[in-house]
């Protein structure tokens, strides 16, 4: 008997949604707008979090050791940088690596080839390059070091010259969090209202048929489920159009992304979560859908 | 079986819509109900239907007391009873046998009852022919039949017609009637709402006459229309 009911509902839901397909048509279209928003909304929020992985990658502390120090001594000093929690890597750089890479650096510049030729020893200096987890991790790294019992074989630590620079990465990929999130709730805010407001003009419509129901003795629910079935099948739409839509999308303009932001792959990452995205959007848009119908159908229940 | 007792409505506006009325129907009756517009008579159907509550006063079909009743149980009343409106009200998006079903479908009836009943009930009301009509495709007579069809098809043991050939030609109106006869020989209590006056001379039953909220005159027998 349950699946009969079962079976009767989805197939009322189905013939409300067919047989009205003018109003189908207008509300799976204004409900595929509001998902393909989202979907633009999870496409930014990728993009931003790339470029502020990448800035914030950019980001190192550099120490400088005392030419006299002893590769043991500077090992020492990395071994206990590694042990922190709040340090990712640490790149060790010999002078002669650091020689190396100047020299690479520079190798279009006769005349710095020239004075380095000039001199007999190798001026630079090894040292260890740091990455924090957090940029806003730094000065506690810097401070450890201050502190630390080698402290005298260290020459230098660039992080107060890159202090500000530091300081700048760290409130630009904060507030681009802030205003990511905020942005993301507002136009989620409005997506839904659009949607909840379009689905209930369209059971608006169907106001009197809800109220003949009522009075042909149909219980609140036996009335209710079909509107819930229909609010869903707008979702699934929807969902399924506004997919189509963004994936095309995607694949046409990610060429040209990767050429402003190199490394960055749109189509790729979509790809690699189409599970995850084809799942969360069906889901969504389902749950807006039967959402927006439950609400709507309420106020004609009370005859 | 339908007991009125004591019922007022009176509205927000301080507009008395029901004036202390008594009335018992018994179990077969076919009462008309007559009076000029404004008299009540349609309020007094929505009593018996629980889309309105009375002021004051106590309704009861078959010894339920209607006001007592929660909300879940209203649909189970409407199960007992079945209405007939002057605009059909019919499911626009649903056919003639859909409508029909409609109404065995909210009773929770197997699919094969529905087949099988649903058919019986359109032949009754001659439209075996136009089972896949929608109410659009159907003049105003066989709007109302269908509609006299899913009325009867749970086999309710009240009907309420509310100005039930307001919208039909003399024609039509007089093949409603018949039906809403028929209907009531077979054992139905029947409700009648109307204005017009050749139904109810030539029914020949028991007429209340109502006048600003009032009965002012209840004729058990051989009722003829008088206002």
């Amino acid at each position: 008997m349950l699946k009969e009911k079962l079976k009767r509902v989805i197939s009322h839901g189905w013939t409300n949604f067919h047989r009205n397909s003018y109003v189908s048509f207008g509300t799976t279209g204004v409900m595929a707008l509001v998902l393909l928003l989202f979907l633009g909304l999870i496409a930014m929020n990728f993009v931003s979090g790339v470029l502020v992985a990448a800035l914030e990658n950019k980001v190192d502390v550099s120490v400088y050791f005392k030419q006299t120090t002893t590769d043991d001594a500077i090992m020492e000093v990395k071994a206990d940088l590694e042990a922190l929690n709040t340090v990712k890597t640490v790149q060790y750089i010999s002078r002669e690596e650091a020689l190396t890479l100047f020299k690479e650096r520079h190798a279009q510049d006769s005349l710095i080839q020239e004075s380095l030729a000039e001199l007999e020893t190798n001026p630079l200096q090894s040292s260890l390059n740091v990455k924090a987890v957090d940029t806003g991790q730094y000065a506690s790294v810097v401070s450890f070091l201050e502190t630390h019992k080698l402290r005298t074989t260290i020459d230098k630590i660039n992080f107060y010259e890159n202090e500000a620079v530091i300081r700048r990465v760290r409130s630009i990929s904060q507030s681009a969090q802030q205003w990511g999130l905020i942005g993301t709730l507002v136009l989620a805010i409005i997506a839904v209202l659009v949607a909840f407001n379009t689905v209930r003009l369209t059971i608006y419509n169907q106001k009197s048929e809800i109220e003949i129901m009522r009075l042909v003795g149909g219980s609140n629910w036996y009335i209710r489920a079909p509107y819930l079935v229909e609010g869903a099948l707008y979702g699934i739409f929807a969902g399924v159009l506004a997919l189509i839509v963004f994936y095309i999308t995607v694949g046409s303009i990610s060429p040209k992304v990767a050429i402003i932001m190199p490394g960055v792959s749109l189509s790729g990452y979509f790809a690699g979560n189409a599970v995850q995205v084809i799942l969360l959007i069906i889901a969504g848009g389902v749950l807006l859908g039967m959402v927006s119908s439950f609400i709507a159908i309420r106020r004609f229940l009370k005859v | 079986m339908i007991d009125l007792k004591n019922i007022s409505s009176i509205y927000e506006d301080k507009f008395i819509a029901l004036d202390d009325i008594n009335l018992k129907i018994t179990r077969g009756e076919m009462v008309s109900i007559v009076g000029p517009a404004g008299a009540g008579k349609s309020t007094l159907l929505r009593m018996l239907t629980r889309e309105q509550v009375p002021t004051a006063g106590d309704v009861t079909i078959d010894g339920v007391n209607l006001s007592s009743l929660s909300s879940d149980d209203i649909p189970l009343l409407r199960r007992k009873i079945g209405t007939i409106f002057q605009d059909f009200k019919l499911l626009s998006a649903r056919n003639a046998f859909e409508n029909v079903a409609f109404a065995l479908e909210v009773v929770g009836a197997t699919s094969g009852r529905i087949q099988e009943d649903v058919p019986k009930a359109l032949d009754i009301v001659g439209l075996s022919s136009k089972s896949n009509n929608f109410p659009y495709q159907l003049s105003g007579g066989e709007k109302q039949r269908l509609a006299i069809a899913r009325a009867l098809i749970h086999r309710p043991t009240i009907i309420l017609a509310d100005e039930p050939t307001g919208n039909l030609d003399m024609v039509a109106g007089h093949d409603v009637i018949q039906l809403l006869q028929k209907i009531n020989e077979l054992g139905t209590t029947v409700v009648l709402v109307t204005h017009n006056r050749e139904i109810v001379d030539a029914l020949s039953r028991r007429v209340v006459t109502m006048e600003k909220g009032k009965i002012v005159r209840d004729q058990t027998e051989n009722g003829k229309y008088i206002i």
